[in-house]
């Protein structure tokens, strides 16, 4: 409502204001996910994807589901692009989350995007059980400029626990990572499964996206 | 396990801290719409970029201010007022006359554990300044909830129970003499006169509620030309309420037996309420393989490359660009393309080198991205494939990409393939409009809204015709005000409210406007018709505007003649014929300062110069002020001697986060007087062109991977 209050009445109050065409919203993220899935373009607007259970057991590697919990939203995302290590994910909803091993390095569409990010050292730390990493993360700020963090992090597994999904439980290793800065700070959680890939991890963006919970299935 | 989840977020918490903490709260704003308890000032500063709204009312006395916290130190204000004054003799009062003036202040000393903060003010600083005044203040707080204020304050500001001045020589202050000019700035009258203490305290009782307490030293007396407002009683009283960050309300008992009311609005340009926008996420890039990059380059046939334009076509249109045309020469893409949708061109710029990686043919190497407006191609961004390639989601990959790309001028149109045989196209829309002009002659102005009905129709992609019919919804008396305090000047803004005021529809404008690219660095317009409400005929503009340079020079020059009064085709009325244009010259400092000077001659033929100065904001928020002079005498001039005014622009994706080039934007002046009055033809070649440019560019680069 804040956004909606000041645009009200900051505009109410100025003197001889004049309102210039307002832009119509149109389906962009549908569109251009078709172009590059070679999926359907004629889906209606932007929406989450909801996927079936069976569709998600039945078809490993092939969804990753987000909560993106400040905002109580969530949505199944499918890959839409492959640079080097990294993979692109994107849902119905616009958002797009890219990751590196399972370590979460730029995301679209989200109240305060992590426009990149260098966790390299981070995703060696958690393949070797565990160590040190400094991450550098750029966030887009409020006058369309970069603002880099440069963290650091500590990596450690702190257990085994089981995973939960669909009913069954996944034995996994956790790992927290606690990464500070001069600005921020932050803890990531991840849990590895038996063959070594990051089933499920809560994952900070930024500090006004929060964080974000990810299920890989 | 689901439990185990829940129970290790909650003890997760991302927090910042540090250079990006949480704005300061808000100082508390007067009834005079600067920071302040009811109507005296106050010390305390807002955070830089605040930018607020006050509308204000007790009786004898409506006020409107906006007020801008331009640096952290230097505050600007801009105040219509509706005010009772007494008359030229003190015994009679003319009711709701409107007075336009500028605040200043200055922040001289930051609040500390021992000092408090310290500053002083200019209040209504031109002549005739109704409510001119000039203070120094401190303020300290105490606690979370505490503020005392303590002042000294000449003029209005000085007179209960003044004493000498204590700092000037200068012991008496000189009255205003009606006959002299107005809108200068009153020199003789700062910090003159006897001085008077002033002061209060506010407590902040919660987030939301606050109590004031004002000991005033303004005491409005019944003297010839003042506010013919009650002071007797120094001793105001009030309560404040912020439902939220955005907005004050307080509610006052002023000067013992008056009823006060008053709203401010704020938002500040440094806190975007839409954070990093919410457009959907672009297409990715794809990333050429090792073996596609070694193969040799393949010839592209005519009709390979009319399947890749029509694909690239329908990918820019899923992104609501636009693609006009296309050459792939060598191992290298020549785009050109329209951008309705973004504010920054390169968001628009990112989103399309992503869509080349998908569609062209991996022996490309070279992006060549040309941005086009009014069917004129304003620059050409030279990207390197592998760097888009190389930099996705990387970070710092902006200032890694922006620093291996080039910034040129636009290549010729040999070569480029069209993507559609241009058809001609129409568009028209409704739109409201808001209008408001204060006249010269003291206290009058003119009012006017209505809705507009505008068409455009384009002939060829470099010109087109456009049109809009305007009704009023506010006028059909057929006689709006009519004076004229400089008769030896044509009335070519004077009689503005005589324009369309039977009360049906008029033609606002209809014209013929026709862009090009004369040569390197060269833009040109030319425009036929009825260029404005009050003047038609042909304005042509050249700019020269080289794509790397934060300097523009540009030359335009008009040849029109003044409209009749009923806003259709003629132009009999007055028989009034004027060749009038500027040299300008533009240039962007590059910290956010930009110039602009006009030197030329005005539509009444006077010969002059006009000033604009502007800070603007990388997301788009700009605020400019600027002030003309011309060789007419203060005399012919009449009144308001200058053309002052400021304006505002807020662009909508400040608010909603959605992709869009629409503004609010909204022009106050002092005076619309006949000298130093320009006309108001639509469509002028910088604002047009710069938006492509290397700097307006780099001030949204940010964006290039959002």
């Amino acid at each position: 409502m804040k956004s909606v209050w000041k645009k009200v009445f900051l505009t109410a109050a100025i003197v001889g204001l004049a309102a210039c065409e307002e832009q119509q919203e149109t389906d962009l993220l549908n569109q251009a996910a078709g172009l590059v899935l070679r999926t359907d373009t004629s889906a209606p607007t932007r929406r989450q994807n909801v996927v079936p259970q069976e569709e998600l057991a039945a078809n490993p590697g092939k969804y990753i589901r987000i909560n993106i919990r400040d905002i109580s939203a969530t949505d199944t995302l499918v890959a839409a692009g492959t640079n080097g290590e990294r993979t692109t994910w994107i849902g119905g909803s616009g958002t797009s989350v890219t990751f590196e091993n399972g370590v979460i390095v730029a995301t679209r569409g989200l109240p305060r995007d992590l426009m990149g990010a260098d966790a390299s050292q981070t995703v060696r730390a958690i393949q070797s059980g565990g160590g040190t990493s400094v991450r550098v993360h750029d966030f887009l700020d409020d006058q369309d400029q970069i603002t880099q963090f440069t963290l650091e992090c500590t990596i450690e597994v702190t257990g085994a626990e089981m995973v939960n999904r669909f009913g069954t439980g996944i034995p996994a290793a956790r790992f927290e990572e606690t990464c500070r800065s001069d600005g921020l700070t932050l803890t990531n959680v991840y849990w590895m499964d038996a063959s070594r890939a990051i089933i499920r991890s809560l994952q900070a963006v930024s500090p006004d996206a929060g964080y974000l919970q990810i299920d890989a299935f | 396990m689901r439990f185990a989840i829940l129970s290790s977020v909650s003890v997760l918490a991302l927090s910042v801290t540090g250079q990006a903490a949480a704005q300061d709260a808000l100082p508390t704003y007067s009834l005079y719409g600067t920071p302040g308890l009811l109507e005296m000032p106050t010390a305390q500063t807002p955070d830089e970029g605040t930018l607020s709204a006050t509308l204000s009312y007790r009786e004898g006395l409506f006020q409107t201010v906006l007020s801008f916290q331009l640096t952290d130190r230097i505050s600007g204000s801009f105040r219509y007022a509706l005010v009772d004054l007494y008359d030229g003799t003190a015994t009679d009062i003319d009711e709701r006359e409107l007075e336009r003036g500028f605040d200043l202040q200055i922040r001289l000393i930051e609040e500390t554990d021992v000092l408090p903060e310290l500053a002083f003010g200019l209040r209504d600083f031109l002549t005739p300044g109704r409510f001119q005044a000039e203070y120094l203040v401190a303020t300290k707080t105490f606690g979370d909830s505490l503020t005392a204020t303590a002042g000294l304050g000449w003029g209005a500001l000085g007179q209960r129970d003044g004493f000498d001045n204590p700092f000037s020589g200068r012991s008496t202050r000189p009255v205003f003499d009606e006959s002299d000019p107005e809108g200068q700035l009153a020199t003789d009258q700062w910090f003159a006169g006897d001085a008077a203490f002033f002061g209060g305290l506010e407590y902040q009782i919660n987030e939301k509620w606050g109590v004031l307490a004002e000991y005033s030293s303004l005491s409005y007396p019944e003297a010839p030309n003042s506010p013919a407002v009650d002071g007797e009683n120094p001793y105001s009283f009030g309560v404040t309420y912020r439902p939220n960050e955005a907005i004050q309300l307080t509610a006052a008992a002023l000067n013992g037996n008056n009823f006060a009311i008053s709203g401010s609005f704020f938002l500040n340009a440094n806190d975007r309420p839409s954070m990093s926008g919410s457009e959907p996420a672009p297409v990715p890039v794809r990333v050429r393989s090792r073996a596609e990059r070694a193969a040799p380059a393949a010839d592209i046939s005519a009709t390979q490359q009319a399947a890749i334009q029509s694909a690239l076509a329908q990918a820019f249109r899923a992104e609501d660009l636009g693609l006009v045309a296309l050459e792939l020469d060598g191992s290298t893409a020549r785009v050109r393309f329209t951008n309705g949708e973004f504010r920054s061109n390169a968001q628009a710029m990112g989103r399309i080198a992503r869509i080349l990686t998908q569609a062209l043919p991996p022996q490309i190497d070279t992006f060549v991205l040309e941005p086009v407006s009014r069917g004129i191609a304003l620059s050409a961004i030279r990207l390197q494939r592998s760097d888009i390639e190389a930099l996705e989601n990387r970070a710092g990959a902006a200032e890694t990409l922006f620093d291996r790309t080039a910034f040129v001028d636009a290549g010729p149109d040999a070569g480029l393939t069209d993507t559609n045989a241009f058809t001609p196209s129409f568009n028209w829309n409704f739109s409201p409009y808001f209008r408001l002009d204060p006249f010269v002659t003291t206290g009058t102005f003119s009012f006017d809204a209505g809705v507009s009905l505008n068409a455009s129709y384009r002939l060829t992609p470099r010109t087109g015709i456009s049109a809009s019919i305007g009704q009023s919804l506010t006028r059909n008396d057929g006689s709006d005000p009519d004076s004229d305090s400089t008769p030896d000047l044509q009335n070519v803004r004077t009689d503005s409210g005589d324009y369309g005021d039977d009360g049906i529809p008029v033609l606002q404008s209809l014209a013929l406007t026709h862009y090009d690219r004369p040569g390197t660095d060269l833009y040109s317009r030319v425009s036929v018709g009825y260029l404005e409400r009050m003047f038609g005929g042909v304005s042509t503009e050249l700019l020269w505007k080289p794509v790397d340079s934060p300097l523009g020079l540009g030359a335009e020059l008009n040849y029109v003649a003044q409209r009749d009064t009923d806003m259709w085709f003629g132009f009999g009325e007055y028989d009034y014929q004027v060749a009038t244009g500027h040299l300008s010259a533009y240039y962007d400092f590059g910290n956010g300062y930009h110039t602009q000077v006009d030197v030329g001659r005005y539509l009444a033929g006077d010969w002059g110069a006009t000033l604009e100065v502007a800070r603007e904001y990388d997301n788009g928020i700009r605020i400019a002020a600027s002030v003309s002079q011309t060789e007419v005498s203060y005399e012919d001039f009449g009144n308001g001697s200058y053309n002052k005014g400021i304006s505002i622009t807020l662009p909508q994706d400040f608010f909603t986060g959605r992709a869009s080039q629409g503004t609010y934007a909204a022009r106050l002046s002092t005076r619309s007087s006949d000298g130093g009055a320009r006309l108001s033809v639509g469509g002028r070649l910088y604002d047009i062109v710069r938006g492509a440019h290397q700097a307006d560019l780099s001030d949204t680069w940010g964006r290039f991977w959002r």
